[in-house]
């Protein structure tokens, strides 16, 4: 017969042991007992309030949103730190630009087979940012297609159309100047993540893959027709050359110095909240095409991917599945973030028929609805996007100053991104 | 012999409550991040194809180092800070040197005044001082640009040209008093006897201060010297901060700034090169120039 204080350790035993087996399985992701836990790091606004509305009603599921700092703020560098370290979290907030450089990373997880049966849920280009050859590492949440805000009392005004294409958009610009001297179009769009937005409907990529290499572009006979046409706009002097996001450019929008802006959906709220004594007196139209072409760039849009480590990636996936599509969900983002949902059923939600009264009571998120389904289907980003992006950015950044063109910064990107591809062992096909 | 070494043995366990923390923190915090780096740079990523089965790090010896030297933008970042130290640092020291003469001389009215006054632009986060004078910079925004275009004079401080005395600028202003104050301190300690018998042999004035002040104070000027040498290699605050207003500022402008972008990409182990080269550089230097000021002080 045991004694009492031999029973009672063996009981012990046998609890820790039951406690570690429980702590095994559950990050193989067969626990029976207790909710599942998944982290969740992301930075948008609204996401930790859809992150509650799940945890209401999934009480197995229980989600941990964690903000950190924007991506390109910091956030990615912690996120990469984190996977080094192995402390990886379970689910991450990341933008498409920077997607194909966390899966060259290797921090992501594969999780086609779970996003599978709902794949037709979401137009299938989004799908191409998410993963590669039919692979998806991760749900998509928004995407942000391209349009163009312009001043409708000063066009009005001054008797000019909205132009449809981007040659009757070059004589839009050129009658601007001539109704006010001091006016301009637009603004030369400087920053490299806006600038791809016109290399992507402009069928000009950056980046393919040839069988198991990866191809650069940045310095093809398309992106020199792009980049062309904007230095042609900066030589005839018919655009202004504020650096991107500045308080220069804000101003002069508020105070009718530059008369319009093509950019991503995004650029509503970053007008509105901007160039506030303009309100009523913005509206909103397609993006101008090139010819006949009805495509339209993309600049922005995010994900929620699922990280390499993740113990549950099914129940991650199921998560990221919902945020992106219930409707609840759905319509907190639209309110707090201001998103343009990336599903088919997100797009259909009632939140985006909000007459906008700074764009002068225009529907205006109507019209992003119907161009997210015309956004140019063949554009990939690459995996070293932050080098990429730096590099044309310095390019870029010169122009104004007439220290380098457009064409300068494509092949130093082009140089740039092939030299970093190589020292990093990847694949690179000429 | 025993006697001898017990006492040791016992000095030290009564100094290892104060010692060890120190040792600790030491190792923890300064270290073995250093090791880490040093053997991280000896390392490079291996990838196949399109890279998405991961990488696989494997012993690279010195090609990371090659690479570094082989890097224009890293070597170019180099030359863009000894260019700055060059023209920044000599010039704050000796605005340093003059306004920490003037506060120990005679002028005793407003010492205190001056002293804090110098000192206030020290006490303000780099971020906030470099943020300041972008606004003043910027071409757009700038008052100073906006005075000088009212009087038909086209002034800009973000051209490629003037960056350089741009950022030397911000850092003379925000650096010059917590030097002033270093040197001044060093004044201080000059015995008033050498200071009358210079006077009572005749040198008094200007002449005193730099025959017999400056010279005694040679420590204090040869610390704020490497100070200032590393400061600039360390540049990052003042050109990172600029960025917004001058897009032409290449995101490799110092070499910190070229190591964080490394690091960004992923490509840890190239971003620990560059840090590596750019310690050891900084500590050559500093040890260069200890070596040059005491052979001529011997």
């Amino acid at each position: 017969m045991l004694n009492r204080n031999a029973r009672l350790t063996a009981a012990a035993v046998i609890a820790a042991t039951g406690i570690a087996l429980t702590g095994c399985s559950g990050s193989t992701g067969a626990s029976t007992g207790g909710p599942v836990k998944i982290t969740f790091w992301g930075w948008a606004s609204g996401y930790e309030k859809s992150v509650a509305l799940w945890n209401e009603s999934h009480p197995d599921i229980q989600v941990k949103y964690e903000a950190i700092a924007n991506g390109g703020a910091g956030g990615y560098d912690k996120m990469l730190t984190a996977a080094k370290a192995g402390t990886a979290p379970c689910l991450a907030q990341i933008g498409y630009e920077t997607f194909s450089s966390f899966l060259a990373a290797g921090m992501l997880q594969d999780i086609s087979q779970y996003v599978k049966p709902r794949q037709a849920e979401f137009a299938d280009w989004v799908w191409g940012n998410v993963g590669i050859d039919g692979t998806a590492y991760g749900v998509p949440v928004d995407t942000a297609p391209m349009g163009m805000f312009y001043r409708s009392d000063l066009f009005t005004a001054a008797g000019i159309a909205a132009p449809k294409t981007w040659e009757e958009f070059k004589a839009a610009a050129a009658a601007v100047k001539a109704a006010d001297p001091k006016a301009r179009i637009m603004n030369l769009p400087t920053d490299p993540y806006l600038y791809a937005g016109f290399a992507w409907q402009g069928g000009a990529p950056w980046f393919g893959v040839n069988g198991d290499a990866w191809t650069v572009s940045l310095d093809s006979a398309t992106n020199s027709k792009v980049a062309g046409y904007w230095q042609g706009l900066f030589d005839q002097d018919l655009v202004t050359s504020y650096p991107a996001f500045d308080a220069a450019l804000y101003s002069a929008w508020n105070s009718g110095k530059v008369w319009a802006e093509v950019g991503p959906v995004w650029s509503a709220s970053l007008i509105r909240d901007n160039a506030a004594g303009s309100a009523g007196k913005w509206a909103v139209a397609a993006m101008p095409r090139w010819g006949t072409t009805d495509s339209v760039g993309n600049s922005g849009g995010s994900a929620t991917a699922v990280m390499k480590g993740c113990a549950n990636p099914k129940e991650a996936t199921e998560f990221a599945m919902w945020m992106s599509t219930n409707d609840k969900s759905v319509s907190n983002l639209i309110e707090s973030a201001a998103i343009l949902p990336a599903s088919k059923s997100g797009l259909a939600n009632a939140a985006l028929d909000t007459p906008e009264s700074y764009y002068g009571g225009q529907a205006i998120y109507q019209l992003f609805r119907t161009e997210s389904a015309k956004v140019n289907p063949n554009w990939r980003w690459g995996p070293v996007m932050s080098t990429t992006a730096s590099a044309l950015g310095d390019g870029l950044g010169k122009v104004p100053t007439k220290s380098a063109t457009f064409q300068d910064a494509l092949n130093g990107a082009q140089t740039g991104t092939v030299s970093a591809l190589q020292a990093q062992g990847f694949s690179v096909s000429k | 012999m025993t006697i001898q070494r017990q006492s040791r043995l016992r000095e030290l366990r009564r100094a290892a409550p104060f010692v060890l923390p120190f040792l600790l923190l030491f190792v923890v915090v300064y270290l073995v991040p250093t090791g880490y780096s040093v053997v991280q740079s000896f390392f490079a990523v291996k990838r196949s194809g399109l890279g998405l089965g991961g990488a696989e790090a494997v012993f690279a010896g010195l090609g990371n180092y090659v690479r570094v030297f082989q890097d224009g933008d890293f070597i170019a970042s180099l030359g863009r800070v000894s260019f700055i130290g060059i023209i920044q640092v000599p010039v704050m020291l000796g605005i340093a040197l003059i306004l920490a003469l003037l506060i120990d001389s005679s002028v005793s009215t407003g010492r205190k005044f001056f002293r804090v006054a110098y000192f206030v632009p020290y006490g303000l986060p780099g971020v906030i001082a470099a943020l300041v004078w972008s606004f003043l910079y910027a071409p757009t925004l700038s008052p100073i640009t906006g005075f000088f275009a009212s009087i038909g004079v086209d002034v800009s401080f973000v051209t490629d040209g003037a960056l350089p005395f741009s950022i030397a600028n911000i850092l003379t202003w925000a650096w010059t008093g917590y030097n002033t104050i270093l040197i001044f301190a060093a004044l201080q300690a000059i015995p008033e006897e050498t200071m009358e018998a210079a006077a009572l042999d005749g040198c008094s004035g200007w002449k005193a201060a730099l025959l017999i002040k400056v010279p005694l104070i040679r420590p204090a000027l040869l610390l704020t010297l490497v100070f200032s040498i590393i400061g600039t290699f360390q540049l990052y605050n003042e050109p990172a901060t600029m960025k917004s207003v001058a897009p032409n500022l290449p995101s490799t402008y110092t070499p910190i700034m070229a190591a964080l972008r490394s690091l960004s990409a992923n490509d840890f182990n190239y971003a620990a090169a560059q840090s590596v080269v750019l310690g050891a550089l900084i500590c050559v230097l500093s040890v260069l120039v200890f070596r040059a000021s005491a052979r001529s002080v011997d």
